[in-house]
């Protein structure tokens, strides 16, 4: 059995509706806040701890519904910087179940190979403890080739210090005289980003802000806000979602076209910090 | 009316924004909204222009709300260079309502033009590491953006709901909150939107 996609969760009933869905239009990337582990920890009587162990069996299960549904682009909001607030009891538990998480990823890495599934982590990792630091760069470099489905996962992450690290990426280029000052454009700006835009946000557990996150990404996004616990999300909440989002979701933005010397840049970027990660692993 | 429904213990709201559509909203459903964010204590409001439409008729919204403001204390203020609209006051209790219009250029691009401020050497922001902190740039931004606080609750008509690209930087505690789902807009809605706010326990990070 895999640890990050839950083969057996779809029923043929239910697989006959995401047929049926997907004879419409499907979002190519929908970003989750998964609220609500502690509520439900609390709810059942049982140890904070569980609910986060029950909140990633159910993020497993969520990513066979995207693979199922053809949903290229996952991004989910797993930690946020202010998070390293918490007691330390919880902190140190969250640490923990990432690094057993990311761990067992790369003990299955041939079969998360084969459902094709790319991890990339977003977020200032620089403050996570080394050893988290090594095992996340490590997941993402044995990933790197997989395309069917791109998870993201929001880890010490908040979206005004993703829009900060952009910032200073352009500033560096112009510094270095990769770029002038003139090339900055929005669309730059947004390309210098850890994460992509999504067509749909659903926040669980009934709150309706977006706590930080992807805040530059979602001017074009659906958001959608569900009053059910994040471990008791079930297949039918996420159709509904889907089925509000053929009816309701602004049409798909134009690509914009970008110069080859913004290109040249962005790619520059993009093999530092590939050159950064290798660095995490080799430390 | 509005004084005596509104929750009695209710979550200081100090700046709504509204998600204007001049598709679907009247000058008169704005102004309206002006009066009771008026009546209702609340010292900012911001109508965010989604479709660039506002913005041209925003001398015709003075005269409605002018129109309406008849016999309302307090004093609305236009950050847009427009007249004052005093009331009569009662004593120091008068309130004052700061009316701002934000566009799209607001948001993200207002950021593009501060990073490239930053780039060119015209506007200082302090580095310590590595990269900016969220910290660092938000002292940056703070000299361009008006001294206001952020926004605490967004109000929306009609089934989706979007940022539509409202001020990214600013945004990341306000609460989205559905008036209506055929665009109209009445003042219990109004009261609605407020009683939604008030029962949001803020838990931000822990």
């Amino acid at each position: 059995m895999s640890t990050w996609v839950k083969e057996d969760s779809v029923t043929f009933f239910q697989l006959f509706c995401i047929r049926v869905l997907k004879t419409g239009r499907i979002p190519q990337h929908i970003a989750f806040i998964m609220d609500g582990n502690r509520r439900y920890a609390k709810k059942r009587s049982v140890d904070t701890k569980l609910g986060h162990y029950r909140g990633f069996d159910k993020l497993s299960e969520t990513l066979k519904w995207c693979l199922d549904l053809g949903v290229p682009e996952v991004t989910i909001y797993a930690f946020s910087i202010e998070n390293f607030k918490r007691t330390k009891d919880e902190v140190d538990a969250l640490m923990e179940l990432a690094k057993d998480k990311f761990q067992k990823l790369l003990e299955e890495i041939e079969q998360i190979n084969e459902w094709g599934v790319r991890v990339h982590v977003a977020g200032r990792i620089s403050l996570l403890p080394p050893d988290l630091r090594k095992l996340v760069s490590q997941a993402m470099i044995a990933t790197k080739d997989n395309n069917k489905l791109r998870l993201n996962i929001a880890y010490a992450y908040t979206a005004r210090d993703e829009i900060s690290r952009a910032a200073s990426c352009l500033v560096d280029g112009v510094k270095n005289h990769h770029i002038t000052p003139q090339d900055i454009d929005e669309e730059l700006l947004t390309q210098a980003m850890d994460l992509a835009e999504p067509e749909l946000l659903i926040r669980t557990s009934g709150e309706i802000r977006l706590s930080d996150f992807m805040l530059w990404q979602v001017s074009n996004t659906m958001l959608y806000f569900s009053d059910v616990l994040w471990p008791e999300y079930s297949i039918w909440n996420l159709l509904a979602a889907i089925i509000h989002f053929q009816r309701y979701a602004p049409p798909p933005k134009d690509e914009d076209d970008i110069s080859p010397s913004k290109l040249e840049f962005l790619e520059q970027l993009n093999k530092d910090r590939w050159q950064i990660l290798e660095n995490y692993v080799n430390a | 009316m509005i004084i005596e429904q509104m929750p009695r213990f209710f979550k200081p709201l100090k700046h709504v924004v509204v998600l204007v559509d001049m598709d679907h909203h009247s000058l008169n459903d704005l102004a309206r909204l002006v009066i009771w964010n008026l009546v209702a204590g609340v010292p900012y409001l911001s109508l965010f222009d989604t479709t660039g439409e506002l913005y041209e008729h925003e001398e015709k919204l003075f005269y409605e709300v002018e129109k309406l403001k008849k016999g309302v204390p307090g004093c609305v203020k236009w950050a847009n260079k427009l007249p004052d609209l005093n009331g009569y006051t009662n004593g120091n209790s008068a309130h004052t309502l700061v009316v701002n219009i934000f566009r799209h250029r607001d948001g993200r691009k207002t950021v593009v033009e501060c990073v490239q401020q930053i780039a060119e050497g015209s506007l200082v922001c302090k580095r310590n590491s590595r990269e900016f902190t969220a910290e660092e740039l938000d002292e940056a931004l703070s000299q361009i953006y008006p001294a206001i606080p952020d926004p605490d609750m967004a109000l929306y008509t009609g089934c989706l709901c979007s940022t539509k690209g409202l001020l990214p930087w600013q945004i990341r505690l306000t609460v989205f909150v559905q008036l209506s789902t055929d665009h109209s807009i009445n003042v219990d809605q109004y009261l609605g939107a407020i009683h939604k706010y008030s029962k949001c326990d803020q838990r931000f990070g822990k």
